[in-house]
């Protein structure tokens, strides 16, 4: 038993970053994943453009403390539809996970779509694989300084344009180009305007799969959702080795089906071979599988030398999508997305809140009448000025008044109204030592528009019992 | 299985130990940072800034931004300390734990 065999070393983690240039290749997923990236960023680019009812229809308007999303204003209160959103986006990325492997890093993640748009700029003013590595061995020239400055205007101004998308989803984005034009932008969105170009620029310009190799927390803990059924991109070993090329190949006797052309490590983003196994570089994104299958039909092979399958398929055995991992994954996303639709449905505009006063348990108005006295708190969610009435049920003939004797509370967008009310009811009716009744606050339409708008809530009513 | 200490052991020179220097930092500070964003996002999606500086027990107006700013600077600054000082206690001291390897 030799020491020196077992010894742990951690040399490789903090070698020199290598320059890596990936190959362009096209085919059956390399065009699903532009249809991504065309989609996605299209999303991104387009959307704060969208007026909905005379406002921007997405808008997370941060000083004032709401959020537009077409025409529903959500409020602080409303933290709880954030809380769920997040927590669905979680549970979703564990099921799709759990299924397919590294779908949301090959095709969905910000990095990688943005990776893409960088890549193809690169090669639109520097050419392809070979061209790029010539070009950056060479010595500046003239040309190369062309090509290198074309290449850093397109970047640059890419990447200010998504840095004042960005900002145009926090600041309504058409005042903001005036803004610009005009140059007198508030320091904030340049400072967010300019941090944002500068991150984008940074991330799929030159950190690229360094982001996910070692920035990236889902990387590190995604393999705790894989199971021997999630879906990888795999080398068939059994089938392609032994891998041999050129003339060792002709006169070999059996050879395996890889030809060693290494054309899946030349176009692989993050620079493995992937007939090393699964690793945790592998984003999934498979160009391996194009480029392979593109060699496998010149050399009339069957494809499917690196193929999305399973590690149980690798091993001829059966494989299920219906397991109890993806089964408690998808309940538990289907209850949640079920919530959530639940609770935008029928979410009232409404926010109150009633208090009994500490300090008396219900006073003698006259002969016949007792009131106990509440603070009322109101706050009004929606997005125009509204008034409410108050009215309260459980006991016959309960009476409101309401602070100064007033009809109704007016509360404007995201106002939050504090009011002292006092519910009189009749002595006889009252007899009980706690009744339990319900104040109704309703909104009352205001320009024509009926919105039945309304809420409750169950408070103590303090009776007169002697 | 204890691994041994990186830099005494496996001969780099003073480039390569700087660049480990400036790794380990870099995760201190992304990590920092991407902890502090979210805090910062729950927090004020539940507590307005202006409104706490109102709260404040002592003169202290700021601006809906400012608050957000200097909010995400404060719990920067403390999730920075505290992933600095677990990178810190994270190195082991060279001691006889350490060092020891599968043999003995």
């Amino acid at each position: 038993m030799s020491n020196q065999e077992t010894k742990p070393v951690e040399l490789s983690l903090y070698k020199a970053h290598e320059k890596i240039y990936p190959r362009e290749v096209k085919g059956r997923f390399q065009f699903k994943r532009k249809l991504a990236v065309l989609v996605l960023l299209g999303l991104f680019y387009f959307l704060p453009w969208i007026t909905w009812e005379g406002q921007q229809a997405i808008l997370f308007d941060l000083p004032h403390r709401r959020f537009h999303l077409f025409g529903l204003t959500l409020w602080p209160q409303d933290f709880i539809f954030l809380a769920l959103m997040l927590i669905i986006a979680a549970f979703a990325l564990f099921f799709f996970t759990a299924l397919a492997g590294r779908l949301w890093c090959g095709f969905a993640c910000p990095q990688t779509v943005w990776t893409e748009v960088f890549i193809w700029m690169e090669q639109l003013t520097e050419g392809n694989r070979n061209k790029r590595m010539k070009l950056d061995k060479a010595p500046w020239t003239t040309e190369k300084f062309l090509r290198k400055f074309s290449k850093q205007f397109l970047w640059i101004t890419f990447a200010l344009w998504t840095g004042l998308t960005f900002v145009g989803f926090f600041t309504p984005v058409k005042e903001l180009t005036i803004q610009i034009w005009q140059w007198n932008l508030g320091p904030w969105e340049m400072f967010w305007l300019f941090f944002y170009s500068f991150a984008t620029y940074g991330n799929a310009g030159f950190l690229r799969e360094q982001v996910c190799l070692y920035m990236c927390p889902y990387a590190r803990f995604q393999s705790a959702m894989f199971d021997k059924e999630t879906l990888i991109i795999s080398y068939d070993k059994q089938r392609g080795e032994p891998r041999m090329r050129g003339k060792t190949r002709r006169e070999a006797d059996s050879p395996g089906d890889c030809i060693d052309c290494t054309l899946c490590v030349q176009v692989c983003p993050t620079g493995i071979d992937i007939r090393d196994g699964l690793q945790y570089e592998c984003i999934a994104c498979a160009a391996c599988i194009d480029a392979c299958d593109e060699v496998m039909e010149k050399s009339g092979m069957p494809k499917g030398l690196i193929k999305y399958t399973t590690e149980n398929a690798l091993e001829g055995k059966p494989t299920h999508i219906l397991r109890p991992r993806t089964i408690i994954y998808f309940i538990i996303l289907m209850t949640l997305v079920a919530s959530f639709g639940v609770a935008l449905v029928s979410r009232s505009s409404i926010d109150m809140n009633v208090i009994h006063d500490r300090n008396s348990f219900y006073r003698i108005v006259n002969a016949n009448t007792i009131e106990n006295v509440y603070t009322l708190k109101v706050m009004n969610k929606g997005s125009s000025r509204t008034q409410y009435q108050v009215t309260a049920t459980g006991i016959d003939g309960l009476n409101i008044v309401l602070g100064m004797n007033e009809t109704s509370i007016t509360a404007d967008p995201g106002q939050l109204v504090t009011v002292p009310i006092k519910i009189q009811a009749n002595k006889k009716l009252a007899n009980k030592k706690i009744h339990t009744i319900k104040v109704n606050v309703v909104a009352k339409s205001t320009n024509g528009t009926n919105n039945n708008d309304s809420a409750s809530e169950k408070v103590k009513y303090f009776g007169y019992d002697k | 299985m204890a691994t041994e200490p990186i830099v005494d052991n496996q001969d780099f020179n003073q480039r390569q130990i700087k660049r480990i220097f400036y790794r380990r930092m870099g995760i201190v500070v992304w990590v920092s940072f991407f902890t502090a964003a979210v805090q910062s996002m729950l927090f004020f999606a539940m507590f307005d800034p202006a409104y706490l500086g109102q709260l404040s027990s002592f003169e202290f107006n700021v601006s809906q931004w400012q608050g957000y700013a200097i909010g995400f600077v404060f719990f920067w600054v403390f999730t920075f300390s505290a992933a600095l000082f677990s990178g810190v206690v994270m190195a082991l001291p060279r001691t006889k734990l350490a060092k020891r390897t599968n043999t003995n």
